[in-house]
């Protein structure tokens, strides 16, 4: 007959299981850092939450790990607010060996050493494939610490019927872009046809307040001086710009519901599919949902110009973190992962824009919309090597949101663009002091 | 001869109780030891560190930057941001907390009685204190859009013209109180409606008898002996407030302007955006003294308002 244990008996065992259990909580607490696990080396890859792209990566990562044997490599997901994210893992030391990161997100970590050289592994040819630009996302004078892979911008998308109703045709090429006043001129006449308003911004949410950057590099104003780290922003170009963004918003021309830190996700998308607007500036993320809500009633532009021509700064880069505990073989898959083969697969496959310059859209094949894509790499040539060096540098991701507080008053009305460009100043100023 | 054979019974009996005894003091210890561990680990450590950090010119870890003594707390008297968070942050709490315990009593009172679907009702007051923060704040941001959002859809097809509740300084934060209040009334209601039932049903009658009106009833009776919950609810509506963090960055990003920057938020960006750990942990180290200062003369007001009874 079974006999019960003894009461002490079943306490004794309760105590040890909840010794064994809080003794694997906390082993599981440990993370899980790069470490080799029985002799394998491990890397770890984090990207952003993106499913196409999450397959491309584990693709190539499997033909890095058939090329390398002992070696694993898992692909993983940045999670989150990215700074809050990437911040608290470096000082926990449980960061990615390899980081998907953007150019305005890059100069903080390649500055404060967390990010590592990998100059000596990248191949001598790769530099010869990137515009100056393009390069110096990574670039520093002390070494390489990031390689640019892809890269979107913003051109203008139009609304078909609204243009044939208001009788014009939109420009095609770079070098025929509206100017600003042409713009105006135009979204005027679109705002007539619309009965609301005429053009929105694609912005999404404060952090992506750069994004407007590129009028003051159209005023051929600058961010920041040559040096990269001196504020310019109270220039006569530069509070030019900012006066030509009040107008939008003064004459109704966009609504104050779309600016950066109020509205931003998908604001200007919405305002265009449900007809409350003729025109866009815009990256290519919109145009799949485009092509569904409003197949063939939508066309693309040049991205607008002044006295120069810039456009925005997007995509990303990959970089090895100083957490890694084999840089060199990380800074080897990024090397292949950045290849001109590699770049061309994943570009088809996600439909992004490639960062090297030998590729163009008929090399990519993209399945849908040839012509645009090749529009967006063609306006890609416009963003200047300064703009860059100003959203890569190492105070960029504070100088952002000062830049955010700032265009949003402007914008508003609250201050005028001069008083806004004196406040942006010094708040700039004590940023890049600190 | 073994020892143990040559004491007598009783000795052995006394010796096993006290070794049982001793055993038995431990054995607290050993219960309560998991969630020591737990509180060591998770809260009175982050403390420390908290405070060693807000000490530091530290820009990530609590290792790293010189050390500067109260330097990080001196900077916040030239800070011009930190005026305008805790104006915002004032406003936010006046405009959260007595509105939503208000509303949250008297849906409390309107519940405590028979009604059909009752329990419906007190689920659905519920359920958006049950929903994600970033939620709430991604489906108010579209409720509350000017251009195709529902409330100026509907109030256009009143008549009565489209507001800018998210795009004006002044209506946004209304909008973030009135969105905040309403992921709030249901948690008040639930914990008066718990207060509700514990007062005296016949303490109501007897006053009911001698002629005392409803109003005169729940002022009189009602609401002093509520006074415990009211006190709590204060307390714990005004941390929520000094936390609300998601839903205003969601919605609003502080902005337009600073208009909605309040002190959480600039302590998140002060850590994560500017990088600076130490001025981030000194300001959450002022957010918790604004708190605990609240706390003291919340609970000495009632100690003197129980003296008074």
């Amino acid at each position: 007959m079974p006999t019960r244990p003894s009461p002490q008996l079943a306490r004794r065992g309760f105590l040890a299981l909840a010794g064994i259990s809080m003794a694997g909580a906390l082993a599981a607490c440990a993370g899980q850092g790069t470490a080799a696990h029985g002799g394998t080396k491990h890397i770890r890859l984090s990207t952003w939450n993106i499913p196409t792209d999450i397959t491309s990566y584990q693709a190539i990562a499997d033909e890095f790990v058939a090329t390398h044997p002992g070696t694993s490599v898992a692909v993983e997901v940045t999670t989150g607010q990215f700074h809050q994210w990437f911040i608290t893992r470096l000082a926990a030391d449980l960061a990615p060996d390899i980081i998907r990161i953007t150019p305005q997100q890059i100069g903080r970590y390649a500055a404060n050493g967390s990010l590592v050289d990998i100059s000596g592994q990248v191949p001598a040819d790769y530099r010869a494939d990137y515009t100056d630009p393009f390069w110096a996302i990574g670039a520093r004078n002390d070494g390489v610490y990031g390689v640019f892979q892809h890269t979107d911008n913003f051109i203008t998308y139009y609304n078909r019927t609204v243009m044939e109703r208001i009788g014009v045709t939109p420009p095609t090429a770079v070098t025929d872009a509206w100017t600003w006043d042409e713009f105006l001129d135009v979204a005027r006449e679109v705002k007539q046809v619309t009965g609301k308003y005429a053009f929105g911004y694609g912005w999404s949410g404060p952090e992506t307040a750069y994004r407007w950057l590129p009028f003051v590099y159209q005023n051929s104003g600058a961010f920041l001086g040559e040096d990269g780290a001196t504020p310019s922003m109270d220039t006569p170009e530069a509070i030019g710009a900012l006066e030509f963004g009040r107008k939008w918003y003064a004459e109704g021309l966009a609504t104050t519901g779309n600016l950066s830190k109020t509205g931003g996700g998908d604001v200007a998308r919405n305002l265009f599919m449900t007809g409350q607007i003729g025109m866009m500036l815009n990256n290519p993320e919109p145009m799949a949902q485009l092509d569904e809500e409003m197949p063939d009633d939508w066309g693309t532009a040049p991205m607008v110009r002044n006295t120069g021509e810039a456009s925005d700064l997007g995509g990303n880069a990959l970089a090895v973190t100083k957490s890694s505990r084999y840089p060199e073989l990380a800074a080897e898959l990024v090397v292949m992962i950045t290849s001109r083969a590699n770049v061309e697969r994943f570009c088809h496959d996600g439909n992004w824009l490639p960062a090297r310059k030998s590729l163009d859209a008929a090399d990519i094949g993209y399945a849908t919309h040839s012509d645009t894509m090749q529009q967006f790499i063609d306006q890609g040539a416009t963003i200047p090597l300064s703009m860059v060096k100003a959203e890569s540098g190492q105070y960029f991701a504070s100088l952002n949101a000062v830049f955010a507080d700032y265009l949003d008053l402007c914008l508003l009305g609250q201050l005028s663009p001069e008083d806004a460009a004196d406040q942006m100043m010094g708040a700039m100023r004590s940023v890049t002091a600190n | 001869m073994h020892p143990a054979t040559t004491r007598p019974p009783t000795g052995g009996l006394r010796a096993g109780r006290a070794t049982r005894s001793r055993r038995g003091r431990f054995v607290p210890y050993v219960f309560i030891g998991p969630a020591g561990l737990l509180f060591l680990a998770f809260s009175l450590v982050p403390i420390v560190i908290a405070v060693l950090l807000s000490l530091r010119d530290s820009s990530t870890s609590i290792g790293d930057g010189e050390w500067i003594g109260g330097g990080n707390f001196v900077s916040m008297g030239s800070d011009p941001l930190i005026v305008t968070a805790l104006r915002n942050t004032l406003v936010f709490t006046i405009g959260t907390v007595p509105t939503s315990m208000a509303i949250g009593l008297a849906l409390a009172v309107a519940l405590n009685r028979p009604l059909p679907g009752r329990g419906v009702f007190r689920a659905l007051f519920f359920v958006p204190m049950v929903a994600a923060g970033v939620v709430v704040g991604v489906v108010m941001s579209w409720i509350f859009n000017g251009d195709y959002g529902v409330v100026n859809n509907l109030l256009e097809a009143l008549g009565l013209g489209r507001s800018p509740w998210l795009t004006a300084p002044g209506w946004a934060m209304a909008t973030l109180v009135i969105v905040v209040v309403w992921t709030r009334i249901g948690f008040c209601m639930v914990i008066y409606l718990g207060a509700l039932q514990s007062v005296p049903a016949e303490l109501k009658e007897a006053a009911a008898i001698d002629g005392a009106s409803r109003w005169a009833r729940f002022r009189t009776i009602t609401w002093p002996l509520l006074r415990p919950t009211t006190s709590i609810l204060t307390i714990l509506n005004v941390v929520f407030s000094l936390q609300a963090f998601d839903v205003i960055y969601v919605m609003t990003g502080g902005g337009p302007g600073f208009s909605t920057t309040v002190l959480i938020q600039y302590v998140f960006r002060s850590a994560f955006i500017d990088a600076r750990m130490g001025y981030a942990a000194a300001l959450g180290l002022v957010l918790v003294a604004i708190l605990l200062v609240f706390t003291l003369l919340r609970q000495r007001a009632d100690r003197k308002a129980e003296e008074v009874l």
